[in-house]
């Protein structure tokens, strides 16, 4: 008799399943946002989580490379007629170049003293687009409605379209960390994590392999800054680069598991929902009480699975073994 | 004998029900979206921006005796008494939630108008969802110029800009030399960085040079800065005769300390936001005094106004404390909407921008010192919103500006610091 597993993979395809079906069921224009903005969410950590789940450099600059997404495409297209498409990958490549720059004279700095390195990194990210005029400094940039349309990337009339564009790029994201981990780049990356020293003895190039992990992780944020330009049509430095939004981040990962591909979805999964509902039903008495219990819910959830939600799955995958 | 009850008692069961029915059927309400920072670290303005909305919206609903627009009736009399609802949600001051509750407000609750949301930033993003769903937005709360730079077709705002602020503080100067013959010529413009105070910091640009005043600094900052000596040096350095500063809070304080501590006292001190904000006083205590600041309502325009002290009395009897101006910004909004919404006889979006386009209510009834409420058919913005000026005087705020609408005579030039207490 067969056992049934439950392994990464077939998790996997129902979830994908139910994703690509959910908004055709759900008419709810609400719970749809709440996925695009889960799905937004869990791009952003599963491109932390390349460099901090798998090389374990711990970024807590993650929303610069955000930003500076958002910030590329949709000045191209305010000031330059740039098609949307051609910023994402713009600000990609920028957001890229961006973390190699800092990433090298970075390549030294290990555990905690990377993590505030990286937080110094977002916070000048921060203030230069808040002081730079060209950007609109602190008031931002407004993007213009154009016609509807996969060409220019904007829809007014549903959420769809904005919906399965983020899943795209969700499974863009997953796929790329699949590669990454599975691919001789991988086992660098956790020979890295494991110890510094020992991989350069090994003779894996430190340097580079970091700052691989680095412009991997940079571009597939810079992708999510895009969607978030395109999507809310209105970015200032208040709202895509702000330190809090890093911590989320951070937050999804280690809360779903880090280093594994599938932990950061679940744990995006868990944390946007509660955030935002919880919000939307008792926030607007103005009493704060959403935030205790989302508050209560992270304790809980790091008080009695430390590893991370993924380990429960994964414990019964092995378990069913 | 019994037999023949059934009947009657049945068919006035039904006559109760439907006559009760009807009465549910005029009895409808109007729900209208209110998003306001309700938590975070702004949660205290928003509450106080929720007060506002409320108490004016108790004003429409109920029967007063004021001279505010559909107070003496109860509801909208045009829609059978219909009652406004306000449906509020928290938008945590991020302009990602003001999109999506604008969006939820329309599509779950059914709102058919929006008021809001306080912080500009987050006003754009909540008014772009709804023009995309053709709702009406009024604002009176948010300040940015570019709000109506935007020639959106659904969105209205009754409150001044910082624009228009910046322009009342050059009106001033200019009524004051035409009534004391106190000639200005030369002024500093001091602001923070963030969109506030730098959009502020560029119309006062534009506007001195429209006035014919020269600016002889130029100085911006980091609203968080912990020290300013370098900033007021280069302001004593420029012999301003006029500053202009534009704050918020904290650095409001630390720069008035600096003031006193390097004996910087040009002729006048003219400011924004930050000195008007309940800590700012208990903070500096006598040293604000004499400072000027911009301000769209304050309690002692009662003294020409009988109005404001009644409302301000009903402010106070509901919940223990005085007016703010925040409260009163978002006090307009709610009158505004059920003006129009009562005028169109209807709630569908096009009857009431027809409405609202339409709007014009008399300054008497307003408990703001404006000619009246009337909108630019273009940009949408209220033609005659304007700001006030208010001294502190004795640890008090006192209008000083318009001189019509004036509660004390204004005190010019800023006497120098040696020779205050």
């Amino acid at each position: 008799m067969k056992v049934p597993v439950f392994s990464q993979k077939s998790f996997g395809v129902v979830a994908l399943a139910a994703a690509v079906a959910f908004p055709l069921v759900v008419g709810n224009t609400f719970f749809q946002h709440i996925m695009i903005l889960f799905f937004m969410f869990a791009t952003m950590a599963v491109a932390w989580n390349i460099m901090g789940g798998y090389a374990g450099m711990f970024s807590f600059g993650q929303v610069a490379f955000f930003g500076i997404g958002a910030y590329t495409s949709s000045f191209l297209l305010i000031t330059c007629h740039v098609n949307p498409w051609l910023g994402l990958i713009a600000g990609g490549l920028g957001a890229a170049i961006v973390g190699a720059a800092i990433g090298y004279p970075c390549s030294n700095l290990r555990g905690h003293y990377f993590a505030i390195a990286t937080i110094a990194f977002g916070e000048i990210v921060r203030t230069c687009f808040n002081n730079w005029k060209m950007v609109g400094a602190a008031e931002g940039l407004s993007l213009p409605m154009l016609d509807e349309g996969l060409l220019n990337f904007m829809f007014h009339s549903s959420k769809l379209p904005y919906y399965y564009i983020i899943l795209v790029f969700l499974l863009i994201a997953l796929a790329v960390c699949y590669l990454v981990s599975t691919s001789k780049m991988g086992y660098y990356f956790r020979a890295i994590k494991e110890s510094h020293d020992v991989a350069e003895v090994l003779g894996v190039n430190v340097v580079w392999y970091r700052l691989m992990a680095v412009m991997v992780s940079a571009f597939l944020s810079a992708m999510a800054g895009t969607f978030y330009a395109q999507y809310v049509l209105y970015i200032d430095p208040d709202s895509v680069l702000l330190l809090p939004i890093s911590i989320q981040i951070v937050l999804i990962s280690m809360l779903g598991g880090a280093g594994s591909v599938m932990g950061p979805v679940i744990g995006a999964a868990i944390l946007i929902p509660i955030s935002e509902i919880t919000r939307v039903w008792l926030g607007s008495k103005g009493t704060g009480i959403d935030m205790l219990i989302y508050g209560f819910l992270i304790t809980m959830i790091s008080v009695y699975q430390p590893r991370g939600v993924w380990g429960l799955f994964a414990g019964a995958g092995r378990r069913a073994r | 004998m019994r037999i023949k009850w059934v009947p009657i008692i049945c068919l006035s069961l039904c006559a109760v029900l439907v006559l009760s029915g009807s009465l549910f059927a005029q009895q409808k309400t109007i729900r209208v979206g209110a998003v306001y920072p309700l938590t975070g670290n702004i949660a205290s303005t928003g509450l106080d921006c929720k007060r506002g909305a409320e108490l004016a919206v108790d004003i429409i609903n109920g029967k007063y005796d004021l001279n505010l627009p559909l107070a003496k009736t109860e509801g909208l009399p045009n829609l059978g008494g219909a009652k406004i609802e306000l449906v509020f949600a928290d938008t945590k001051g991020d302009p990602r939630n003001g999109m999506s509750e604008a969006e939820r407000l329309v599509s779950q609750e059914k709102v058919v108008a929006m008021i809001g949301a306080y912080q500009s930033s987050v006003t754009k993003t909540a008014s772009q969802a709804t023009e995309r769903l053709k709702i009406p937005y009024v604002c009176s709360d948010s300040s940015s110029p570019t709000l109506t730079e935007r020639n959106f077709k659904y969105f209205f705002r009754v409150s001044p800009h910082d624009a228009g602020f910046a322009r009342d503080q050059f009106q001033f100067l200019k009524d004051l030399e035409k009534k004391t013959g106190q000639k200005v010529s030369t002024v500093a413009l001091l602001y923070e960085n963030t969109e506030f105070g730098s959009n502020v910091g560029k119309a006062a640009a534009q506007y001195a040079k429209e006035f014919g005043y020269k600016v002889v600094a130029d100085v911006s900052y980091a609203a968080n800065a912990t020290d300013v000596t370098s900033e007021v040096g280069a302001l004593i350095k420029a012999k301003p005769d006029v500053l202009m500063h534009a704050s918020y809070i904290t650095d409001a304080i630390l720069f008035t300390k600096t003031f006193k501590e390097m004996n910087f006292a040009p002729k006048g001190i003219m400011t924004f936001a930050g000195y008007i904000e309940p800590a700012y006083l208990p903070a500096v205590k006598a040293d604000g005094d004499y400072i000027i600041v911009r301000s769209t309502f304050a309690l002692d325009l009662a003294k020409g106004k009988p109005l404001v002290a009644q409302v301000n009395e009903l402010f106070k009897k509901k919940y223990g404390i005085d007016m703010s101006e925040n409260a009163a910004r978002s006090f307009a909004a709610p009158f505004v909407l059920a003006d129009a919404i009562n005028r169109a006889k209807s709630t569908k979006s096009e009857d009431i921008v027809r409405a609202l386009l339409a709007t014009n209510i008399p300054g008497d009834q307003m408990i703001y010192p404006w000619k009246g409420i009337k909108f630019d058919p273009k940009s949408h913005q209220n033609i005659y919103a304007r700001g006030t000026l208010v001294q502190i005087l004795n640890e008090q705020y006192a209008t000083v500006w318009p001189f019509d609408a004036a509660a004390k005579e204004v005190v010019w030039p800023f006497p120098p610091w040696k020779t205050r207490k």
